[in-house]
């Protein structure tokens, strides 16, 4: 099997959720001497993108989509393994939840789904919670990025609140802010000062893995 | 180059030229075709919707003996989220004597068929007043709302809290359950409405939580109908494809996650739906005449395969409207106006 057949079969497995045949694709990959970074980026991810694609068509389900994001765990612990000691990278961080006073938490959960498809460390608060447990969760775990989505208009402020908390304890340059959420578009997330704003889980997936310059 | 008014799908004002509005028109078009394996609009439907965005008027109407239905959904929650203070019997006049409504619904603030069951006692009697008052059919409307069920405010493990877990046959199970207990609560609110005297029962944004949510409508639906032989019952949807969260529910032999309204809608015919309401969301991230071109593609599509009245979701985000709380008259009477003279329903 050559580099180009390794690749897709990779990316093959993961849409197949098949987590078996991806780990094994993934050992045979090391065996053959390949880049494990290229092989998640181009074999593995790229299946990731595709089941995301195809998630937001309708055409595969989120019970299907979490058996892929298994597979693609199993896969990416295996080529990581295998990185030289000083190209080893940490994995992306994200602390993530729904705004206070917000009940609404499916399309926050399927962000998780989808960011931790992609391999990066989720920390989920979960629905309802306080502005500053977001930022005490950063702090702790070191975060990358903070996202928080808001389905109502009367919760979506917590956002812009978030940001401005941010600023007040001189923390905003150390996180990238996401916002999501039925009423957020990239109109108010450019006015609040948002990094990112994801229309779907699809999308949201697509611009954390931007911000972590891995795009 | 002359250039036309128009909006993104977050409201915000854009110029577009000619062959910009075309792209756009044959793009949105062709998203829909390509996601539903549907037909595209034809070519006399693009250049119909290019003369409405080319029209410089500020708001457009259909023309005379095009007229549809106005049926209005959650009637008596809307002025009060607007902070105006009137009363459901003042809304529901409102409607009627100022809006043209020719259907209208009432329901509880809280507009969930949950919350709405314990309160059918204080319900009634404001039904049967508006019923004095009104001349146009009168709903009773919530929403079938299955996120209600799950810890902690409802009886059932969440599966949203299980399914990045891993745990999917416990979250199946649990949206299972949870479909259960909202089919009891839909078709005691429903019984007890049409007993009062209500027209007909809306089941609004429907499968909002998935296919369970729309397996435990199409229940409903069915329960009600064998009940109640002339009741009217309308399902407007919540989105244009039902989301997979379970991914193995069927009804008739068909699966149901996935399904896009043309599908949609045989399914609500079989189980005893009178109305259908399909809604297309709106993209933010795209032009109003992207979003109307594909929301009319999708629902020309349900219309062309439906016997049901198709009435239509056209409000803020769906149905080609922009995502704003006051959605500007130049995109609603466009999208209204696109959505009645190409894909030909019955109502709005």
């Amino acid at each position: 099997m050559d580099k180009e057949e390794i690749l897709k079969e990779a990316r093959k497995t993961i849409i197949d959720a098949d987590k078996g045949k991806a780990e094994e694709t993934a050992k045979r990959a090391i065996a053959e001497g390949m880049d494990p970074l290229e092989v998640i980026n181009k074999g593995f991810r790229a299946g990731i993108t595709e089941v995301g694609d195809l998630f937001g068509r309708g055409e595969l389900f989120l019970p299907e989509l979490i058996l892929s994001a298994e597979a693609m765990k199993g896969a990416a612990d295996i080529l990581t393994a295998a990185l030289p000691k000083d190209a080893e990278k940490r994995r992306g961080r994200v602390v993530i939840g729904t705004a206070q006073g917000d009940i609404h938490d499916i399309g926050k959960s399927m962000v998780v789904s989808f960011l931790q498809a992609n391999g990066l460390e989720v920390y989920d608060l979960g629905r309802d919670v306080e502005m500053q447990k977001f930022i005490d969760k950063a702090q702790e775990v070191s975060a990358d990025i903070i996202g928080m989505s808001a389905l109502l208009t009367t919760t979506m402020s917590g956002q812009k609140a978030l940001i401005q908390e941010l600023k007040k304890a001189g923390l905003r340059e150390k996180y990238k802010v996401m916002v999501g959420g039925a009423p957020a578009t990239q109109r108010w997330a450019d006015r609040i000062g948002a990094d990112a704003y994801g229309i779907d889980a699809a999308d949201a997936a697509k611009k954390a893995m931007e911000l972590l310059g891995e795009g | 180059m002359e250039k036309f008014y128009t909006r993104m799908g977050d409201g915000s004002v854009i110029e577009l030229s000619e062959s910009e509005l075309k792209r756009d028109l044959e793009e949105g078009t062709r998203d829909a075709a390509e996601r539903a394996k549907i037909p595209p609009l034809s070519e006399d439907d693009l250049r119909r919707l290019l003369e409405i965005y080319e029209c410089p008027d500020k708001s457009v109407g259909v023309e005379r003996g095009k007229e549809v239905i106005l049926s209005y959904d959650s009637g008596t929650t809307k002025f009060n989220r607007a902070n105006v203070s009137v009363s459901k019997l003042q809304s529901l006049q409102i409607y009627e004597r100022m809006l043209g409504a020719d259907t209208m619904e009432m329901g509880h603030m809280d507009y969930s068929y949950k919350p709405a069951k314990s309160i059918m006692w204080i319900e009634q009697p404001t039904l049967e007043q508006a019923l004095l008052i009104t001349i146009p059919a009168l709903f009773y409307g919530a929403m079938p709302n299955l996120g209600l069920y799950t810890q902690p405010d409802g009886p059932c493990p969440n599966p949203m809290g299980l399914i990045p877990q891993g745990k999917i046959s416990e979250a199946r199970a649990a949206q299972e359950e949870m479909a259960e207990h909202a089919v009891k609560d839909m078709v005691y609110v429903g019984s007890v409405m049409y007993e009062s005297g209500a027209d007909g029962i809306n089941f609004d944004t429907t499968a909002a939580a998935g296919d369970a949510e729309f397996l435990a409508a199409l229940r409903a639906v069915e329960i009600l109908r064998k009940k109640y032989p002339q009741m009217c019952i309308e399902v407007g949807m919540a989105g244009e494809f039902i989301l997979g969260m379970h991914g193995e529910l069927t009804y008739e032999g068909v699966r149901l996650a996935g399904l896009y309204p043309h599908k949609q809608v045989e399914l609500m015919e079989k189980a005893g739906a009178t109305i259908f309401g399909p809604a297309i969301n709106t993209n933010t991230d795209k032009s109003c005449p992207w979003n109307v071109a594909r929301a009319a593609t999708f629902t020309k599509a349900c219309v062309e395969n439906s016997h049901l009245p198709i009435h239509a979701n056209v409000g803020m985000g769906v149905g080609g409207i922009p995502v704003t709380e006051t959605p500007p008259v130049d995109s609603v009477s466009r999208a209204s106006k696109a959505m009645v003279e190409i894909t030909r329903l019955d109502g709005l």
